[in-house]
């Protein structure tokens, strides 16, 4: 059966968002290489870049609430809503860590960074927000899954470097700032992946209806998080 | 498809408290786990108009003091269900009914079933506001009379109580010598549900009770149901799923005479079992 017009507009909000989630990843992947190698854009680019994100995230936020007044969805277009909604906030999150990356990259000594894992920890967070948006596209719980479990993987390496600056920054003649640095940078990251958890969550709730947030054994999680 | 007292989702719902719906519900784990009392109880129960089966073997459990809606296409078999509740149906000469239908505990089409008084106890309010051509008063007092209540200052007390329960009392208390024909649609609506109170039912059946009203007046007897939440167990046949979703606790769905699905209001609307369900409110119906 053909969509009914009301059911376009929720692929064009749908659409909206997978054209924010392209922006949001240009401005990461921008702001993983500048902190690798080089990248030729300026701070003041990938600032511009994240005001355009910022507008278009307010204006889905706009466009959703309008199609919730309007339209009162249900069941299935209720959920993807929601979830159009709840995404959009996490990708404009996760913009602003992009930035905040970049805005430490003057900071960096490019010698004493490449001591850590950065370019694997940004790597599994790119593909974590990619197959995230995946997910939402096909409404694939499977992928969803993946990305909850890959964000583990993620947790572990930031733990690594808080582990290693704790026991290393108390040595004589070490750059604490690089340290803080590095901290700094990793947390962003790892931060990154939360977003994209919550992300893939979202993605859990639209396909099952089941909200798994604060569900069996994360609490426990976060407790022993805290104590490694 | 069975919704029974003891099951999961009903007792989440029935346990929001008889009285008022709370609009912010406490998480599941810490509702009572007590669910409500079944008040007409359908099992393997189907009607048919000569040998077209309009409503199959229908097995459900309606629950006490709660606002139950009935959805469904035009031709479901949505208001024959409804109407089969006080027997409305024996009215028409090809209708007859298989499997049992029970109020109470006893069956609503046993052989020794009184159906007025059946329909003392069931009352129902229509799709049009259909008072009768006498004064208010004389509206509300006439199912009290018909069941041989004639005290002057009796009959006074049921108007007034019947009609501020129906939420008309300050509207109409100074002109309840007027023809009842003389109110506004929504007036005349109101002024149905409180001749229906007069008798002090147990079950208000209303079918379609705001199709002919505009939004004002459907607001107002939304507003009414509210009132009635907890005191009575109320069934309302509806085209309109927004009002459905508003004003039930459990919602039934119809299709071609089966219930499809029956289940706590908020989730057949979040997050429904079955995909013919879910196209229909969703409006994806081909």
């Amino acid at each position: 059966m053909a969509d009914r017009p009301v059911h376009e507009h929720i692929k064009d909000l749908s659409k909206s968002l997978i054209i924010i989630s392209d922006k949001v990843l240009r401005n990461f992947d921008g702001a993983l290489k500048a902190l690798l190698s080089a990248d030729d854009r300026t701070l003041q680019d990938v600032r511009l870049a994240d005001d355009e994100i910022d507008a278009s995230e307010v204006r889905l936020e706009e466009q959703c609430l309008i199609f919730l007044a309007l339209q009162q969805p249900v069941a299935r277009d209720l959920r993807t809503i929601i979830t159009i909604l709840k995404i959009n906030t996490d990708l404009e999150r996760i913009g602003d860590l992009a930035v905040h990356i970049y805005e430490r990259i003057p900071d960096v000594d490019s010698e004493f960074i490449a001591n850590f894992r950065f370019g694997e920890m940004g790597a599994i967070a790119k593909e974590m927000v990619q197959k995230s948006i995946q997910a939402f596209v096909n409404k694939d719980r499977k992928l969803a899954e993946e990305v909850c479990f890959m964000d583990e993987q993620l947790d572990t390496m930031h733990r690594e470097v808080f582990k290693r600056a704790a026991s290393e920054i108390k040595l004589a003649g070490v750059d604490t700032n690089q340290y803080i640095v590095a901290m700094s940078i990793s947390r962003y990251i790892e931060r990154i992946g939360d977003h994209t958890t919550r992300i893939a969550r979202e993605v859990l709730y639209l396909v099952t209806g089941e909200i798994v947030r604060h569900t069996e054994g994360s609490f426990e999680k976060l407790i022993q998080s805290l104590k490694d | 498809m069975q919704m029974t007292a003891e099951s999961k989702d009903s007792a989440g719902v029935a346990s929001q408290g008889g009285a008022k719906r709370e609009i912010f519900l406490p998480p599941d784990r810490e509702r009572l786990k007590e669910g409500g009392t079944p008040h007409v109880v359908a099992k393997n129960f189907s009607i048919f108009y000569g040998d077209f089966e309009a409503v199959k073997k229908v097995n459900a459990d309606i629950l006490s003091k709660y606002v139950t809606a009935i959805i469904g296409p035009s031709g479901c078999g949505k208001s024959t269900f409804l109407r089969a509740i006080n027997r409305m149906n024996d009215l028409i000469p090809s209708c007859h009914t298989t499997g049992t239908l029970m109020f109470e505990g006893e069956d609503i089409y046993g052989k020794y079933t009184d159906e007025v008084l059946l329909r003392k106890r069931i009352g129902m309010v229509f799709q049009k506001p259909n008072p009768f051509p006498k004064s208010i008063f004389d509206n509300i007092a006439y199912g009290p009379r018909l069941h041989g209540v004639n005290d002057k200052k009796i009959l006074a007390e049921i108007v007034e109580k019947s009609l501020r329960k129906a939420v008309l009392w300050d509207e109409v208390s100074d002109r309840l010598d007027r023809n009842a024909l003389g109110l506004s649609g929504g007036q005349q609506q109101r002024l149905c549900v409180a001749r229906a109170l007069a008798v002090e039912p147990d079950i208000l059946l209303l079918d379609e009770p705001t199709s002919a009203l505009d939004p004002k007046a459907t607001a107002k007897i939304e507003d009414l149901i509210e009132e009635l939440r907890g005191s009575y167990t109320i069934l309302i046949v509806t085209h309109n799923m927004q009002q459905a979703s508003r004003v039930s606790d459990h919602t039934m769905f119809f299709y071609e005479g089966d219930l499809v699905e029956y289940a706590p209001t908020k989730h057949l609307f979040t997050n429904p079992r079955d995909q013919v369900t879910e196209d229909y409110i969703t409006g994806r119906f081909s």
